[in-house]
């Protein structure tokens, strides 16, 4: 124990001797003195040896003072925001009925101030579905759909307040509708950038479902805002089938090139 | 908190290769004098420290596997006896079997006798293959001389990714790109077997082992030279042409015996890779038996140089494994792997040779040393090939009976005869 206490000092001599530091200090001590424990309980006896071994195992103890801080400062935020989450969540609640009240009384506009309400609360759960995806994306593999379903989630909440902001606000609220099929293809759209972003298994199977669907949507959009005919719009929905040929040829010409290669091998 | 290892590709392969041998890989040092107990010690609970998975259990939740880091102490690992008949003890202790599902996955011995050691050694064949063995061995034998003279800490092992795709790392670019889109099963099916008894409960297993002296080594060399054909290949046709006479199969038969092969050629540098399996295998095939064993040995020439010339040797398959072992639950991509795989019947594997001054201990060489592959099952039989100090050791592994050993040994005599046919004795 001693020996440990001695190597942890030699080697934090660079760093500033405070309250972090000893922090620091600590948790090498336990991670070491458990180690250098099973060491001894595995029948290690020279202590030289469970020395080297424990000081090679922990790699440059100064540089890990960086990782260090890192660390303590992600678990004291997430401290906050294990307070903060709830708290903050109340009081927003409390916030939005202060402005639902405030703004209806000033503009008896009650039919319509409800929005704040829907608002506020789909906002709240969106930041914190951002939060969780957030959370999931570090997380292990088998995580990641969860967060691709999060993700679509968010994408839904805000194009649904966005319709309903329409048919409160618009003049025509049968115009309104078209944000519906907005969301599913701004959904898809979402959904494969995370695939890309992170890599996912099967995106490019997800690349080719997706892409007629989102050209179906755009179909369906235009066609209603009056941008193309309901009856010779339709060719739009090829391009999402012509979209997924030009990848299937892109990935095709990339693959040739090995192709290329290995019968040159040959 | 409980330490978990990623179960590597070839982790998964060798348990699923638990239908077809023990995965046990041997090792057996012997010395004329007796070690220093205490330091060898020392040096086994480094390597277990430096080497977390020799010290893991293989958890396979049918949904996916990893290795569980575990405690374990130096006495379950690290035996010392005094046995009357130490060739006897040394072979008992090497036939026994370590499943998956124990937390250590090497076991080490030392056997006394008259002044006089052997050193031995099992391991689990999903921790490392036979190439990554003797360097473990050759750094486990340089750590313990570094600690016993110099008072050197043992902790100077090899280090890193144990990933199956380092494979890769030696090719350009574009080379990795090919040889990652690999996805052809190029293995064929054969049915020529070695001919053993049936399964039985009673089956145990046994090591049988033959020697070649250095005068045949020097004279295959020689003749080897002549024919344009590597040691390798000359016992090759050897196992071809003793498996036809062994088993009476047609001469007119194709046949295959697999070759095992270290894919650690396609890599720049092994210095920063843990220890792990990068072993693959090779068909090498014989149209017919051939007129005698000269034209055997051009016809194991011609398959194994259409090999030699592929820059990709043994990659093929790999992508395919991967994505098997990727997209489906554990215990599914096992059963889809399964239809796809044949396990060769007949299989070589050289280890190579064995340098005498790396296994010395105290400045002492080994007077003998062989490394021998898993205990297979039959029908599956696995001829391993060690040499040290110019004396080449075949050894097989089988779970069999009496009647299984003569047959190995009848195979062994027929090896004799055809190498002395092949150098003129």
């Amino acid at each position: 124990m001693q020996k440990i206490i001695d190597y942890i000092e030699k080697s934090c001599s660079g760093l500033k001797d405070d309250q972090v530091t000893y922090y620091y200090k600590k948790k090498l001590l336990d991670g070491m003195s458990q180690r250098a424990d099973e060491m001894i309980h595995a029948g290690l006896k020279d202590e030289k040896v469970i020395l080297d071994l424990i000081a090679d195992e922990f790699g440059d103890i100064e540089k890990g003072f960086g990782q260090f801080l890192k660390d303590r400062k992600k678990q004291q935020r997430g401290k906050f925001m294990k307070v903060a989450f709830p708290v903050g969540g109340l009081l927003f609640l409390i916030l939005i009925f202060i402005a639902y009240f405030t703004v209806s009384s000033l503009t008896s506009a009650w039919d319509k101030t409800w929005l704040i309400i829907v608002g506020g609360i789909f906002a709240m759960i969106i930041f914190y579905f951002s939060f969780a995806i957030n959370k999931l994306c570090h997380m292990r593999r088998v995580f990641h759909p969860i967060a691709r379903v999060l993700i679509i989630g968010c994408v839904m909440l805000f194009m649904v307040f966005a319709f309903l902001f329409q048919i409160m606000m618009l003049p025509d609220e049968f115009t309104s509708w078209p944000t519906l099929p907005a969301g599913v293809a701004l959904s898809f759209v979402a959904d494969l950038i995370f695939a890309y972003a992170t890599k996912q298994k099967f995106r490019t199977i997800s690349f080719f479902v997706y892409m007629p669907v989102i050209a179906t949507m755009i179909y369906i959009i235009l066609a209603a805002y009056g941008i193309i005919s309901w009856i010779t719009g339709w060719p739009v929905i090829l391009i999402g089938l012509v979209v997924d040929l030009l990848y299937i040829f892109s990935i095709v010409m990339s693959n040739m090139k090995y192709f290329m290669y290995s019968k040159e091998a040959e | 908190m409980k330490r978990r290892l990623t179960a590597e590709l070839w982790d998964k392969m060798h348990y699923l290769f638990r239908d077809f041998n023990d995965r046990m890989v041997h090792v057996e040092l012997s010395y004329d004098f007796v070690p220093d107990i205490d330091a060898l010690k020392t040096v086994v609970i480094c390597a277990f420290e430096k080497i977390p998975v020799l010290h893991s259990k293989f958890v396979d939740t049918k949904l996916s596997t990893y290795w569980q880091v575990m405690p374990y102490d130096i006495d379950e690992v690290f035996t010392v006896s005094y046995p009357d008949d130490m060739q006897a003890a040394a072979d008992a202790f090497l036939t026994q079997y370590i499943p998956p599902e124990s937390h250590i996955q090497m076991k080490v011995a030392l056997f006394i006798k008259d002044g006089k050691s052997k050193l031995c050694l099992i391991e689990n064949h999903m921790c490392m293959d036979g190439g990554d063995l003797k360097y473990f061995l050759e750094s486990f034998c340089d750590n313990y001389n570094k600690y016993v003279n110099g008072g050197i800490s043992p902790i100077n092992y090899r280090t890193g990714s144990r990933s199956y795709d380092d494979v890769y790392s030696g090719f350009s670019k574009t080379e990795a790109g090919v040889a990652q889109r690999l996805f052809k099963n190029i293995n064929a099916r054969d049915d020529h077997k070695f001919p053993l008894t049936a399964d039985n409960i009673r089956d145990i297993s046994f090591i049988a082992r033959k020697k070649f002296s250095e005068e045949t080594l020097i004279k295959l060399k020689a003749k080897g030279k002549e024919l344009g054909a590597t040691i390798n290949e000359l016992l090759l046709a050897c196992y071809f042409y003793s498996i036809y006479e062994l088993a009476v199969y047609p001469t007119s038969d194709k046949m295959m015996i697999s070759n095992a092969i270290d894919l650690r050629r396609h890599m720049n540098s092994v210095a920063d890779k843990g220890f792990t399996n990068h072993t693959a295998w090779m068909q090498c095939a014989v149209p017919e038996r051939g007129r005698d064993i000269f034209e055997t040995v051009k016809y194991v020439v011609l398959s194994s140089n259409k090999f030699k010339k592929d820059k990709f040797m043994g990659l093929y398959g790999l992508p395919l494994l991967n994505f098997g072992y990727n997209i489906l639950p554990h215990a599914a991509s096992e059963e889809i792997i399964k239809i796809g795989y044949s396990n060769p019947l007949m299989a070589m594997s050289n280890i190579g040779v064995l340098k005498g001054e790396l296994f010395a201990l105290d400045c002492k060489e080994p007077v003998d040393a062989f490394i021998s592959g898993a205990v297979k099952y039959k029908p599956f039989v696995l001829l391993t090939v060690t040499t040290y100090k110019n004396v080449i050791t075949l050894s097989m592994c089988v779970r069999g009976n009496d009647e299984d050993k003569k047959t190995v040994n009848k195979f062994f005599d027929l090896m004799e005869k055809n190498i002395n046919t092949i150098i003129g004795d």
